[in-house]
Order: structure tokens, then sequence, then C-alpha cells
């Protein structure tokens, strides 16, 4: 086989083309040049080509994290399907296909359409008041003052508590008898002592005992949503917000057109956190009422654990635990969709 | 080598190999006698270990006896015993978790709900200890069975329960001229009159463990019941069950506040220890709590029989633990052992529970029982074996009625009818639910 000797304009034209491919791809000459030279490199292999080894090796380094992600959220997802759709028990291995009878055995119960209003009333408030109140806290630890560094690391305690702890804290503080918010607002006399008419029964009162634990886990997770904003705020160059105070911005509208917008991201990945950490969130109103008084806490995740897990139809547990998919699925759409436009 | 020859011994022919399954099995069955006369275990079990898992008792002092009593039968027998302690509302979902895993402890313990009948295909079939351990003492109280059997076989040893007696304030009522609460009728008498003058009484309206017991209490003293004996009929449409809900409606409008709406299984603990409460009705951990923190209150709170309804019933519905072998355990021949030990001490286990423990055994009924017995305010406590009942009653406690108790389907019902809900209204709510229920079980 006779070799033929590439000329040297050829030659050149293939350097720029190696050296521009490494910025986005070859130039038109360079094209014309590669078009040009038959021979080996128009037939080889194509996963044998430059874009398919590149592929190759984005997959791969892609590839932990889609495993974890497989492994981690879509086994167990995938294993809940599959249970809501048998008759799968807590004490019995050996499952039979029942089809969508769990779901329907679900919308049949009284129980459910309230724990399900329960559930979106609770994720509704607790999301305002969390937006609230994080965003507040987080404007405040920008200031600077004396012993902020502490103040910053005292905030999140109430987020880094164990669960059981902390909630237990507030059964107390909401007993009926021994409360000591109670105690505390009677001593200023805002209402009358114990045994008056106007003494809350924190827990007992069906508005009053959700709002109680809606506001347990407020107090608790706020502090993630002002962490998350606090992160987003010190990401945005001084200049810019020097930029609009010159511009004669008040704080507001820098708030709202300068930093809002450029921490959307940040904020949307915060508020889905969020979102799921509520609607799953079982241990406060499992410590704190069990559901009760007469079923006014009871929220989608402890009813899903008390048919589930304590009365042991784990298929019925798992298509009621289900139903929380379609709460989240409005939030990730709006969230996701939101992002892509930004992109 | 020659065949074993037969030697002839007193006109009888015996084999070397029938010499030795003769004396080995007599050795073997001597043993046997000499260990359960000795109190030992066999010696296979030497070198193992055993873990158990239970609830973190009411008394505390009670864990602390019992890891030992456990250490001290492993120690003599060779075995090593690690007993674990955890909340008994988390039981359940560890139950679920163990099986699951098919690994965990050998031992576990069920208090209040108990799930024999879910599990007991994975449960060794205990039927041998169990007969042992009744015929040692007399047999079992009527109700313990219920708990533990499964068609005619036994997957659990019914271990203690727990009573929720009247505990009331004899200074309070002797002061209005009341007559002590026998009555459910004179329960209410003197929750009527002493409410104005700062002593409300109190029952959970809530969605906790005491709600499901104290309104059962209440509705089969009324001569209501759950469940047939087969399990398989639900029987709360009944007049019965309209006239219990009239009379805790009565009871609650007339003796409680709105604070029962909020409370959980140790609220009326506080409430009688607070001195407030004219009279509870609850476990004797109250009564011990009060003795512990308010002496003055506690030396005028006495224990009372179980109220009648009326027509004169009286059934008191217990808190049942039980324990039971998982099947996946590789010790099962020391976890048996073990039980056995544990019920041979079980009148130990009254003393250091404080009389909390109720014995299974009519023989630990002997007057006077331990703790109880001697106490005259306790003494009471000994007549309830035969009117103790449990969840399903007068039936078994099924998986269906299991559900309706985690469920708090009963306590609803009550708590429906105090916030106003008309009874029939409530009555049709109840039945529907417990309807439901069963026909999902049925249909699985």
């Amino acid at each position: 086989m006779v070799r033929r000797r590439v000329p040297e304009d050829l030659r050149q034209a293939q350097a720029r083309m190696t050296h521009v491919s490494l910025h986005g791809g070859p130039d038109p000459a360079a094209r014309a040049a590669v078009v040009s030279v038959p021979g080996r490199l128009a037939t080889r292999a194509w996963w044998r080509s430059h874009s398919a080894q590149r592929l190759a090796f984005g997959y791969t380094l892609l590839a932990p994290a889609a495993l974890y992600v497989v492994l981690l959220v879509g086994g167990p997802f995938i294993f809940s399907l599959y249970l809501a759709l048998t008759d799968a028990s807590v004490a019995d291995p050996v499952a039979t296909f029942v089809g969508l009878e769990n779901f329907r055995a679900a919308v049949e119960a009284e129980v459910f359409w309230i724990a399900l209003q329960n559930s979106i009333v609770f994720l509704v408030v607790a999301a305002i008041f969390k937006g609230l109140l994080g965003t507040t806290l987080a404007f405040l630890l920008l200031q600077n003052f004396r012993g902020k560094k502490i103040v910053r690391g005292l905030v999140v305690i109430p987020f880094t508590l164990p669960i059981a702890i902390s909630v237990l804290s507030w059964k107390w503080m909401y007993d009926s008898q021994f409360s000591v918010i109670n105690w505390a607002l009677s001593g200023v006399g805002l209402i009358g002592s114990y045994g008056s008419p106007d003494w809350p029964i924190w827990l007992g009162q069906p508005y009053l005992a959700l709002a109680a634990c809606i506001a347990v886990n407020v107090w608790r997770t706020f502090p993630f949503s002002a962490i998350v904003l606090l992160a987003g705020y010190t990401s945005v160059p001084p200049d810019v917000l020097d930029a609009a105070r010159v511009d004669g911005c008040t704080f507001f509208q820098r708030f709202r057109h300068v930093v809002a917008p450029m921490i959307f991201p940040i904020l949307m990945i915060g508020f889905l956190f969020d979102t799921v950490f509520t609607l799953s969130d079982l241990s406060v109103v499992y410590l704190l009422t069990q559901g009760g008084p007469g079923n006014a806490t009871k929220i989608l995740p402890v009813l899903a654990y008390q048919i589930g897990i304590q009365a042991g139809a784990l298929g019925r547990g798992a298509a009621i635990a289900l139903f929380l998919v379609p709460l989240l699925l409005p939030a990730i759409f709006l969230v996701l969709r939101n992002l892509k436009r930004r992109e | 080598m020659s065949e074993p020859r037969s030697v002839l011994i007193d006109d009888a022919a015996v084999s070397r190999r029938g010499f030795l399954r003769v004396t080995g099995a007599g050795v073997a069955g001597g043993s046997l006698l000499a260990m359960l006369d000795a109190r030992q275990a066999p010696a296979q079990v030497r070198g193992t270990s055993l873990r158990i898992l239970q609830w973190s008792h009411f008394i505390p002092a009670y864990d602390a006896w019992f890891d030992k009593f456990a250490k001290e039968w492993g120690d003599k027998n060779g075995v090593k015993v690690r007993v674990d302690h955890i909340p008994h509302l988390e039981l359940p979902a560890r139950m679920a978790a163990e099986f699951a895993a098919g690994a965990g402890h050998d031992i576990i313990h069920n208090g209040s709900s108990i799930l024999t009948r879910l599990y007991h295909k994975n449960l060794v079939d205990i039927t041998d200890i169990y007969d042992q351990i009744g015929r040692k003492s007399g047999g079992w109280i009527p109700a313990a069975k219920s708990l533990v059997e499964v068609d005619g076989r036994y997957y659990g040893i019914p271990m203690f329960y727990i009573l929720l007696p009247m505990l009331w304030r004899k200074d309070l009522f002797d002061q209005a001229g009341l007559k002590p609460p026998d009555t459910w009728e004179l329960a209410r008498v003197a929750a009527r009159t002493l409410k104005p003058k700062g002593h409300p009484t109190g029952i959970q309206f809530s969605q906790c463990a005491d709600a499901n017991l104290n309104w059962r209490s209440l509705l089969f003293s009324f001569g209501g019941a759950e469940a047939d004996p087969s399990g398989e009929n639900i029987l709360v449409d009944s007049k019965e069950m309209r006239e219990a809900l009239r009379f805790a409606k009565a009871l609650f409008d007339e003796g409680m506040t709105a604070e029962v709406f909020s409370w959980d299984d140790a609220s009326d603990n506080r409430y009688l220890a607070s001195g407030v409460a004219s009279w509870i009705h609850d476990a004797i951990s109250a009564y011990r709590t009060t003795e512990d923190t308010n002496p003055p209150v506690f030396k005028n709170t006495f224990i009372g029989m179980e109220p009648a309804g009326p027509g004169g019933k009286r059934v008191s519905v217990a808190a049942a633990n039980v324990y039971m072998i998982w099947k996946f355990s590789k010790n099962q021949q020391a976890a048996k052992e073990f039980l056995v030990h544990v019920m041979d001490n079980d009148r130990e286990g009254m003393v250091q529970s404080r009389g909390y423990n109720m014995p299974y055994l009519n023989a630990n009924y002997a007057k006077p029982m331990p703790v109880i017995g001697t106490d005259p305010k306790m003494q009471i406590l000994q007549d309830f074996p035969k009117i103790v009942a449990f969840y399903g009653y007068p039936g078994p406690f099924t998986t269906p009625i299991q559900e309706v108790v985690n469920l708090f389907v009963l306590p609803d019902t009550f708590t429906k009818v105090a916030r106003g809900e008309p009874i029939e209204d409530a009555v049709k709510w109840c039945v529907g639910e417990y309807r439901r229920i069963f026909a999902r079980h049925k249909r699985a």
C-alpha cells in the first residue's frame, strides 16, 4: 500500500482544527480539510470516534450521581409503587397483586380526605410563615452587630436539635394544665387564669391544634429557609447592590429587582426542599397529637404510618403515602420550569 | 469383628444398641427433670446469646430489676443476655423492621398493641411452654387466651397486664357527702358535684392508648360489645353503645373541661397529682406518681373497683403485654427457657413493678397478692381478674380490631358526641369505619 504524503497546507488546517475543536468545534476550513481526506479516519467505528469518547467520559462522570439517585430515590419509589399495588402486610413477605384496590380503599375512607385537606393547609400555611420568618431572619443576620457569628450559630439550633426532644419540649409548653405559654399570657393579663373559658387548650381545640403543629414545624425549619436565603444573598456581588443603591433603589426595590432575580434558582431549590420536608414531616404531628383531637391534625404521613406500620397493612399505607406525590409534583414542575426558562 | 450378641438377662434379650438407647433416654430424661427441678437451662444453650426487646416500663425500677434478673439467668446458664428497651409506641415499627430484615432480637415484647395474630406465621409455636406454665400455676385467666391463640396453637406468653381502675379523692367525696364511685352513675354525680368546686374529672377524648382503653371499659360495662366471640361480626351498632355515648356526653358536659380533648396518656396522671382531679380512670402509675410528687393528695387518693354500668355489669379493659419468639431466632431453646424462668418469677415481677404488673396466672391471684395484697388501698385490685377484658371484647384481638384501635375509631366516636355531634350520626360513622376496616381485611 502506497502511503500518500499529506500536503503542508492540509497539515496546517488539521492542526488548526484540533486547536479550534478544544473551544467548540472545527472551523469551516478545517471541516473542508477533513472531508477532503479519504482513508481510515472516515470509516472507523462510531464508538471509537472522538465525540463518542467524549460522550462516554461525560456519562462516566455522571454515573455515580445517577446511581445514587436510582438506588436511593428511584428504588424505594418503585418499591412503594409495588407495595401500593399489592396486599403486602408487614408480617407477610408474599404479596398478591390487587391493582388499584389500595387506592380505592384509601379514598373511600373519610379520614383520608381529612388528612389530605390538613396536609395541604399544613403545607401552605407553613410555607408562608417560613418564607416570612426566614427572610426576616436572613436580613437580620446580614446586619453587622457584635456576636453576629454566635447568633448565626444559635439560630440553627431548632433545625439541628433531635426532633423528639424539641417536640416533647413543645408538648410541655402546650400542656393543657402547665403550659408555660398560658401561664405567661395569664401573668401579663392577656388571658384569664387556669380554668377560665379563655384559657387556650392548644392541642385540644381542632383549629388551635393544627395551628400549634404548624407552629412547631415552622419553628423547626425556618432557620433552614433563612440560611438558604443568606447563602444566596452573600453570593450577590456587592458592586451590583452598590450600583442599585447609587441609582436610588430602596431596600425593598433592591431586594425585589436585584437580589431576588439573581438568587432565584437558589430560592427555588430551597422552596422545593422545604416543601418536601413539610409534606413528609411525620414526627411533629405524631409526637404532639397522633393526629387528634378527632383527626383534626391528621396528615397523610401520620395516616400512612398508622395504617401501614401500626395496623400492618403495608400496601394500603404505601398507597396513602403515594398520594403525597401528586401534591409534590406541581411544586417540582413549577420550580424546574422556572429554572429551565432562566437557563 | 463379630456381630453384636444378645445377652440373656432376667429372661430378656438386650442388644448393645437397645441398651444404649434405653439408658441414654433415661439419662436424658433424668437430666431434664433435674434441670427443671434446679431451674437450669439445658447444656446446649451454654455459650449462646439471647437478645430481648421490650418497652421502657412506666416503673423505671422494674427495668433495672429485669435487666439484672436476665443477666443473672444468663450467667447461671452460660448465655449472654442483652435486654434493649424502647418506648412502647415504637414497638410495632421495630417489629416490622426486624421481620423485614429477618434479624434482630430473639424475644420481642408487645405492649397494648398485640400483634400475635398478624405475625403468627413468623413466630415460634410455643404451645408446649404455654401449657407447661399454665399447668404449673393453676391455669391462665380466661382473657389471656385470646391474646396469643391462633387456630388452637399459642404463639406468645402473656406476661402481665395493666389495670385502669378508678382513682378517686376520698377527702373531696367525703366533704361533699358523696358515695364512692362504685358505679358510673355515682362517678357522674361526683363529677357534677365537684366540678363547680374546682375539682372536675377527666377521661381522654383524644387519640391515645388510654382513650382506647377507658371508653371501651365504659361501653362494655354498659353491656356493649365490639365483636362476637368469632371475631368476625361487628357489634358496635347497639342500644348499649348509644346509652354509653349519651352517658359520656353528660359526663363531659357536667363534669369535665375541654382540656380532655388534648390529653395524652400521662395527662390524667398529672391532673391527679396536681390535686385538681376529683377522680380519674387510669393505671396505678398515676397513683404512684402522686405518691412521689404530692404526698397529701396521695394520702387521700383511693383505688376503686371498675364502676358498674346501669345493669350492674363491670368490664375492665386492660393494656395487655405479651412476649413472643421470632422464628428467625437462632436461639429459640434459650428463649423458651428464659420465658419459663420469667413466668416462674412472676410474683417477683409484681413486687418490682410496685403492683403495676398484673398476672395472667390463676395461682398468682392467691390472696394476699404481692404488694397490692398488703396495701389496704390497693387490695381491691385483687378482684379484677374476673372482669378483665381486652380489645375486641367479647371477641379476640384480631387484626381488623387492631386497625380500629390504631385509628382510634372508638375514642373518636365518643369525641364526636362530646363535641356535640348527634349520637345517631356518630354511631353511623363508627359503624361505617368498622365495616370498612373489617371488609378490607376480609378481602385481603
